[in-house]
């Protein structure tokens, strides 16, 4: 029997499977690919990671193009072209497919016809991926604020400044948004107004977007430590140092928060108390996130590789899908991969 | 001026121009190839200025080391920003840091950091001596916005995550990706044909000849397959035109003259009016990309200079000393055991190569009139904070 590929339940509508970004707390099942059921080349470097719905993956690229790909025929539908390089996830909220861009413009697109629906500008290029929670777009950029826009129209809702660049994806709450700044802080602010509750100082700069388990702030720094943080007052419940920069973002399932290092390690730790649980040298380094699926680890660093959650032994490895800062597709069927390369693969 | 120019192998030859009181023929018996010619066509040369290389300070080297400096793999912002005071004060004699620093740039400069991040994230220009750069460019004068970080590669910049580590409104261009800054002059070039491939012209970034007004360089202190050691030199030349890899192909390699030669490009050698060398770390095997800590010292050493033929000469005599230290060849040698076309055992095994590598580039550059290549003849000023 064919499956049925434009399922709901295959939908990955944003940054680490869905538009709250939890983190990649996904219960897909990931099974070893044996064979590549179609490739694809964009025009250009790919800096972020794929999204699906509907059948249809999105992917931006480095010249400027969002392409909407059939999953089916893995053939291109419809590609918008944007004036500067994409580095940020596209998210997908009702038809549209939202993603920054380095002109700091960020767009909203007709996900059936690819046409601009709005566009919003901050003041200097946005990596992060915008989030959607109740008709409220959130995303920062590298001009410093963080933009809380009405997702049908595009018009301000609010801008918060802060004290550093932003390239760490928010991650957004009932009430609260959480992200990092490269001013090293953790910050998290209310929802409603842009208003700071609280800020915590790191040691350095940071790339990782943060992930929520419960009541804690899970997220790396570039000085090298990861970061465990009370969700309601920012104080710091624990740290765990590996052996360089963190840039990766932590997916957090079973009680066990996983992040890669710069030091070539991916981390598994436990949220409790930060006990390492294992870690696994898997590359020179690693920058990108992993995602969790039904008991596996799933993550682009020196191909595309898969451990065990328990154990952190691998469990599979494909050559393709050598990344930065991209992150797999996981369905039932299929694993959808965009590479540093510009390559698109459908991993069967 | 003619813009055009053909540089003859002939004068050259790799066999007169070896440092002094070194002949690489006793480090081998493997007979290199002699470089073809290479015809240069130069961009347009800014107005006659002392500033470019060697600069204001020919033949000087600022030597400036801390304990502290790089502690547990960690530099320390606090401790770079003391080096770096001394380092300038001491390289140019004003009394100041500010002054120092108006010695190389005015409000009105559009400034380029050249960094070098091909090694990021084990071995990378350190955002920290990035950031005191910018702050120094900055108390001139110079707008944020009128400051970019650049190099060929924007994922390798990424990598290194510079633009999350410097301050806001300071610009960071990948040349060779996306489209923003990017690209390349198809109006000035390095030609030559090496080993007979089909593209044998360089192109000097856009950015270089026609966007900046003056460049800072931040290379790192690194050994490397083809060239001996990356330093001033590589960072500038290589880091400046494309298509250099075919320079060098198993097992040999033309990257001298070729650093040299696209150093002495205009308008490059007359925009790169300071180096400032990250020493915080030292590659002494597997560069320029390896990420093995085993291969790696945290010497936590700055060079300051406008030099870069001297500030190269003395970093290569350093990762000498440290080859000679832990008992492997010489970057000099050029046995047929030494290489290796296993790019694994190469990493992993100090006494392979994938080059009879020729750092006899520092050399040729010191020939044509990019600075003194003599180590006798440099003064090497070394202070100690800590």
């Amino acid at each position: 029997m064919t499956p049925d590929r434009t399922s709901p339940e295959n939908d990955w509508p944003g940054l680490l499977c869905d538009n709250a970004r939890t983190g990649g707390q996904g219960i897909r099942p990931a099974r070893a690919p044996d064979r590549v059921r179609w490739h694809i080349r964009t025009a250009g470097a790919v800096r972020s990671a794929p999204v699906l719905r509907g059948g249809v993956l999105y992917v931006t690229s480095m010249v400027g193009n969002l392409h909407a790909i059939d999953i089916e025929k893995g053939r291109q539908i419809w590609g918008f072209q944007a004036s500067k390089p994409i580095h940020s996830t596209p998210s997908l909220s009702g038809n549209r497919v939202l993603f920054g861009s380095d002109s700091g413009k960020v767009y909203a697109v007709a996900s059936d016809s690819g046409k601009a629906v709005w566009e919003a500008a901050a003041e200097a290029e946005v990596w992060t991926s915008p989030v959607i929670r109740d008709g409220t777009v959130f995303f920062g950029g590298a001009d410093c604020r963080v933009y809380a826009l009405d997702v049908d129209t595009g018009n301000k809702r609010w801008t918060q400044e802060l004290g550093g660049r932003i390239y760490s994806t928010a991650y957004v709450s009932e009430q609260h948004l959480y992200l990092g700044c490269s001013d090293g802080k953790v910050y998290c602010l209310d929802v409603s107004s842009g208003k700071t509750v609280w800020a915590t100082a790191t040691g350095n700069g940071i790339d990782s977007s943060p992930a929520l388990a419960g009541n804690t702030v899970l997220v790396g720094s570039e000085d090298f430590f990861f970061y465990a943080l009370d969700a309601t007052t920012g104080s710091v419940r624990w740290t765990y140092e590996t052996g360089l920069g963190i840039s990766s973002s932590p997916a957090v399932a079973e009680g066990v928060a996983v992040v890669g290092s710069k030091d070539g390690f991916l981390y598994a730790l436990e949220i409790e108390g930060g006990k390492l649980r294992w870690k696994v040298r898997i590359s020179d380094a690693v920058t990108a996130p992993p995602v969790i699926a039904a008991g596996l680890v799933c993550i682009q660093a020196g191909g595309t590789q898969a451990f065990d959650l328990a154990t952190g032994n691998s469990a599979w490895r494909v050559g393709l899908g050598g990344a930065v800062q991209s992150a797999p597709v996981l369905t039932g069927d299929a694993i959808y991969v965009a590479t540093n390369d510009g390559e698109v693969y459908a991993l069967a | 001026m003619d813009r055009r120019t053909f540089v003859k192998a002939s004068c050259l030859g790799s066999a007169s121009l070896f440092l002094e009181g070194i002949d690489p023929k006793t480090f081998g018996d493997v007979t290199l190839p002699e470089p073809p010619p290479i015809q240069v066509v130069h961009g347009v040369r800014p107005e006659k200025s002392s500033l470019g290389m060697p600069g204001l300070f020919p033949g000087r080297v600022v030597e400036v080391s801390h304990s502290e400096s790089i502690v547990r793999n960690r530099v320390s912002q606090p401790v770079i920003r003391g080096m770096i005071e001394r380092g300038m004060k001491e390289l140019t004699g004003e009394p100041s840091l500010r002054a120092a620093w108006a010695k190389f740039v005015e409000p009105s400069d559009i400034v380029g950091i050249k960094i070098n991040p091909s090694g990021a994230p084990a071995c990378c220009s350190s955002p920290e001596i990035v950031r005191e750069i910018i702050d120094g460019v900055r108390s001139v004068g110079v707008p944020a916005g009128n400051i970019i970080i650049y190099d060929r590669y924007e994922y390798e910049i990424d990598v290194g995550s510079y633009p999350v580590l410097i301050p806001p409104g300071v610009r960071v261009v990948g040349i060779q990706d996306g489209l923003a800054d990017s690209g390349y002059d198809p109006n000035v070039y390095c030609q030559a044909t090496f080993f007979g491939e089909w593209e044998n012209r360089s192109y000097m970034a856009r950015i270089v000849s026609q966007g900046l007004t003056k460049i800072i360089n931040v290379p790192t202190m690194k050994d490397h397959s083809a060239s001996g050691v990356t330093g001033c030199l590589k960072n500038l030349g290589y880091g400046t035109f494309n298509n250099v890899a075919r320079s060098h192909r198993s097992p040999f390699s033309f990257t001298d003259p070729l650093i040299g030669v696209m150093c002495s490009v205009e308008p490059l050698r007359s925009k790169a009016v300071l180096h400032i060398m990250d020493g915080m770390r030292q590659v002494w095997h597997g560069g320029p990309l390896t990420q093995v800590q085993e291969f790696i010292y945290q010497a936590g050493i700055l060079y300051f200079g406008t030099d870069p033929v001297a500030m190269d000469t003395v970093e290569l005599e350093t990762i000498e000393q440290k080859r000679r230290e832990q008992g492997v060849p010489s970057v000099w040698e050029h046995s047929p055991e030494s290489i290796t076309a296993d790019a694994i055992e190469f990493y992993h095994n100090p006494h392979k190569n994938l080059f009879h590598r020729r750092p006899s580039h520092i050399a040729s550059a010191g020939k044509l009139g990019l600075g003194v290549a003599d180590l006798k003849r440099i003064d090497h000023g070394r202070i100690r904070l800590a």
